[in-house]
């Protein structure tokens, strides 16, 4: 069977490109790019949501992008059970539109964050069934607002449901701290309670090719279609 | 006209009466400004040129030198680079942040304003005394901006380098640097083609940021300047940016452009006497159709330096097409006047021309001066007394100097992956990324060594020139090109002017030997608060090329057990100025020896003989010496948790500065190999340990490798805050 995907472009993504690029290369349908003034969504299997800065982010990050024309079908994309993937800004874009709980707020040392960080895995979901428990995922972050901030019943929320995909961890070499930027419970990314969305910050669509410096964000893309 | 006010203009009397002696009238108040825009130092290199000319600018692969937006190198199979560095230096010191931010925005435009899309970035920033506040608030703003904009606009910053010295305390340096990937057979240029074909502007309203900018970066600060100067630094806008870069790019690749030139210094002033002097033109302009963003004089629209704004030529029947690209990215589209065959520059407001200059008085009898420069004297010989060192003291002091630490306080402010193409990351000895759809691989490096260039400007700049070489030979890469940003102080002064001239001269010599052209550039002069002029810091951009991602070398160790092998020839205790300096035995930069000769058949021997080892796959990884040495190199190499266990003779050659120096390391079992190639090319080598893990032992003293590892990568982190 065939996996169709699309990425959703706004004006201001910049890794909207990346993102197409991981799909096709990954997967072997269709690839689409969507503008973010369409109305409709093609019927596609899975959405991606790109990092960059929508808008310029002047106002809250992705809080401009959650108000385009595109979201109303992908909200309805998403309550069919398509898969949505938000990377980055497009993890901040989901939980603006209030598909995901929480918010990503400034990283707790003030300051933009570019670099490789280590994730693992927490609860099981279609995005991360092919990683196994306790492995240790190398893939970079770029972003000033990934602070991941929920109030205590949410985050109980999260837990009960285990809806907390991915969590920030130490790495081999060492001189890397675990919690990069101050999210709750080392929260790297979650899902929703039906598990058909995922916004993460670290970003898989610049870690799987085999000039990247790791090839761990293939393992996202790859669990989803197996 | 009244003397002040020329002088306000920062035209000398000499100057003006040249213009009144050609127009034969009184000049109108924007005429005015006008020629202070175009005859100052940043736009018309009065002081430089002379001296620029001699340098290389063609080779076989050049195919534009300087004097366009960008200089652009061949890759073959219709692939081009595009490249420049620039500064920002006077409006970094008034606002850092913004004007840090706008350096990057500026150069970027440079790059698409040719259809290459920018595909990476590089800085070089220099700070004075970091235990000031002051310099720490500049630091803070100057990093804060390069990340804003280049981290928003989505183009990877991947390399450069950052730089303290007490010399910059009132006047910091920013300079970056764009690369662009281009298709050769889609390059764009400032000439305009179509009389009648229609100017438009594209981008951001104009507003009142930046009038005089080109100026003030012309001027000497005095230290109460800063409060008066902060109005004329741009504002920099990142996102519209990127609109303007896919606006352009599409309309680019559309074919809808005839010409291009964005509106950098001196605003739509430059832009379009660039490119009437270009197409030997003429330009008739209503300046009534300039979208404005507050309600300003003719004056102000001529002299405004508001960011992201491009000014293009179209033919008539593309207007329609141009405009709805345009809507789509939402970006301000006017047309504002056209193409004339009067070769003059003509700008109009409310039906009455309020100036109206032929454009050969404006560009072609621009000043152009000789000044006097003083060669500096001959140093003595001096044999330094340096019994108090010993390795532990001597790897202190490294440690202590804030120049040698890791900076990923820095770089991790910088988004260095986007675009997913990043193949050296920063912290490493040179930049490194792939080219979209192609094997083909890009490197890049920033560098300056102002010590050495105060010692000796020509040698210093050859060294320069050379350190740059090196860190792209090291990863496996053919340096191709260069773009230089020569930074000094007041060319004024005779001494100073001698840095200028005698810098220019060796990296003329240097880039000749070594068949690099330089193919752009940027002059910033002035560089000096009252009396304190910065050190000569003419700063390089150089480009490697590998047709293959998959030949790149490592910077870093790779295996335990490997074998670490030394090339090169150490510039010994006494002239190695940088490890003189670290170890504090010299404090002044009277005392120095002059630097020892460049030895290019040595270096040139040395990099023919790393190509050949690469090619037979029998390096695992390598790094070039510079400052700090064999020592600081050795711990650049780590990761992993790997460390090293080296012996050298004399202990002073660990720290030493180096010609042609390199460390390698190769697997146990090509030792023959490796030297059975050196022996037959008499290449000098010596192996000097082996790549350990956790430890780190020199000459039998064994260091705590969890401390000197958190000093390196921590220190500069705790120094700052």
């Amino acid at each position: 069977m065939s996996f169709k995907s699309a990425v959703i472009t706004f004006p201001g993504s910049n890794c909207d490109r990346d993102a197409l690029v991981y799909l096709k290369t990954l997967t072997s349908g269709e690839v689409l790019n969507i503008w973010h003034e369409e109305n409709s969504l093609p019927n596609v299997d899975l959405v991606i949501v790109p990092g960059g800065f929508s808008f310029g982010d002047y106002l809250r990050s992705g809080a401009m992008a959650s108000k385009s024309k595109i979201i109303n079908d992908l909200i309805n994309h998403s309550k069919k059970g398509g898969y949505i993937l938000g990377i980055c800004n497009g993890f901040q874009i989901l939980s603006e539109i209030g598909l995901l709980k929480g918010a990503l707020i400034q990283n707790n040392r003030l300051k933009f964050l570019g670099k490789n960080c280590f994730i693992k895995k927490k609860y099981q979901s279609d995005f991360n069934c092919l990683i196994n428990k306790d492995q240790v995922l190398k893939i970079p972050v770029a972003h000033n607002e990934g602070n991941f901030y929920c109030d205590d019943s949410d985050l109980k929320y999260l837990h009960d449901n285990e809806l907390i995909a991915f969590e920030y961890c130490e790495g081999k070499f060492s001189n890397s701290i675990a919690n990069i930027n101050g999210s709750i419970d080392n929260i790297a990314g979650i899902t929703n309670k039906d598990k058909n969305i995922l916004g993460m910050m670290p970003h898989p669509e610049r870690a799987f090719q085999n000039f990247h410096s790791s090839q761990d964000g293939k393992l996202i893309l790859e669990s989803l279609l197996s | 006209m009244n003397e002040d006010l020329i002088k306000q203009h920062g035209l000398t009397i000499d100057e003006f009466k040249i213009i009144h002696k050609y127009l034969k009238r009184d000049l109108s108040i924007e005429e005015l400004g006008i020629f202070s825009a175009m005859w100052n130092e940043h736009c018309c290199y009065k002081t430089s040129k002379k001296w620029l000319k001699k340098l290389p600018t063609e080779n076989n692969i050049v195919i534009q030198g300087p004097g366009e937006n960008a200089g652009i190198i061949d890759l073959k199979d219709n692939d081009g680079i595009a490249f420049k560095i620039e500064s920002h230096n006077h409006p970094s010191y008034i606002e850092p942040f913004n004007g840090s931010a706008t350096g990057v925005g500026g150069i970027l435009r440079d790059i698409f304003t040719m259809g290459a899309r920018p595909i990476a970035t590089l800085d070089s920033i220099r700070f004075g005394d970091i235990t000031t506040d002051k310099t720490k608030y500049l630091l803070n703003g100057v990093v804060h901006g390069i990340g804003h904009y280049g981290n928003c606009i989505g183009i990877p910053n991947i390399g450069g380098e950052c730089e303290f010295d007490s010399s910059y305390d009132y006047n910091n340096l920013v300079n970056a640097m764009a690369i662009g990937h281009v298709k050769n057979d889609r390059i764009f240029y400032s000439k305009p083609k179509t009389i009648g074909g229609l100017i438009v502007y594209i981008g951001s309203k104009t507003g009142k940021d930046g009038i005089h900018g080109a100026s003030m970066a012309s001027d000497v600060f005095s230290e109460d300047d800063e409060d008066e100067k902060r109005p004329s630094v741009q504002v920099g806008d990142p996102f519209m940016e990127k609109l303007l870069m896919e606006g352009c790019l599409e309309l680019m690749s559309s074919g809808l452009i005839e010409s291009m030139q964005d509106m950098g210094a001196a605003g739509i002033t430059s832009s379009s006497v660039e490119m009437a002097s270009k197409g030997e033109v003429g330009v008739l302009i209503n300046l009534d159709k300039i979208p404005l963003r507050e309600p300003l004089s003719p004056y102000e629209i001529l002299l405004s330096e508001s960011q992201e704004r491009m000014l293009a030529v179209i033919e008539p029947e593309n207007n329609e097409k141009v405009k709805s690209i345009l809507k789509r990215w939402q970006i301000d589209y006017e047309v504002i006047g056209e193409i004339t065959d009067t070769k003059r520059v003509v700008f109009s407001s409310n039906n009455k021309n309020v100036v109206d200059l032929p454009v050969n008085i404006i560009v072609d009898d621009a000043p152009e001066y000789d000044r006097e420069f003083y060669i500096p004297k001959k140093r003595k010989i001096n044999d330094f007394e340096l019994s108090n060192l010993n390795i532990e003291n001597m790897v202190e002091n490294l440690f202590q100097n804030l120049n040698y630490l890791e900076k990923s306080w820095v770089f991790n402010q910088y988004d260095s992956t986007v675009m997913g193409d990043t193949i050296n990351e920063p912290g490493q000895s040179s930049g490194i990324v792939k080219l979209h759809d192609s094997d083909k691989v890009i490197g890049a490096t920033t560098d300056c060594n102002p010590l050495y260039i105060r010692i000796n400007p020509e040698k210093g700049m050859e060294y320069t020139v050379l350190e740059s070489y090196r860190n792209l030979v090291c990863s496996n890469l053919k340096p191709l090109a260069i773009t230089n940003n020569l930074n000094f102080a007041s060319p004024l002064d005779p001494n100073i002017m001698g840095e200028i001239v005698l810098s220019i001269n060796g990296l003329r010599k240097s880039a000749s030997q070594l068949d690099t052209p330089i193919v752009s550039g940027n002059v910033s002069l002035y560089n000096q608060t009252n009396d304190r002029p910065i050190k000569p810091t003419p700063v390089i951009g150089m480009v490697g090329f590998n047709d293959n991602y998959e030949n790149i070398i490592s910077n870093k160790f790779q295996n335990e057990s490997d074998l670490i092998i030394l090339i090169g020839n150490s510039m010994s205790k006494n002239n190695s100025p940088y490890f003189l300096q670290d170890q504090h035995i010299v404090k002044k930069v009277t005392q120095f020896n002059e630097l020892i000769d460049i030895n290019y058949d040595l270096e040139k021997k040395n990099i023919k003989i790393l190509y050949n080892v690469f090619d037979h796959n029998l390096v695992t990884s390598c790094n070039d010496i510079s400052r700090g040495g064999v020592f600081l190199t050795l711990i650049k190499m780590l990761q992993n948790n790997y460390g090293f266990n080296i012996n050298i003779k004399d202990k002073f050659d660990i720290f030493c500065e180096y010609q042609a120096g390199y460390i390698l390391t190769i697997n146990k079992n090509d030792y023959g190999s490796i030297k059975n190639i050196f022996e037959k090319n008499q290449i000098e080598y010596q192996n000097i340990g082996e790549v350990s893990k956790e430890s780190i032992e020199i000459n039998s003293k064994k260091f705590d490798y969890f401390k000197i590892l958190n000093d390196y990568l921590n220190n500069f982190e705790k120094i700052i805050n």
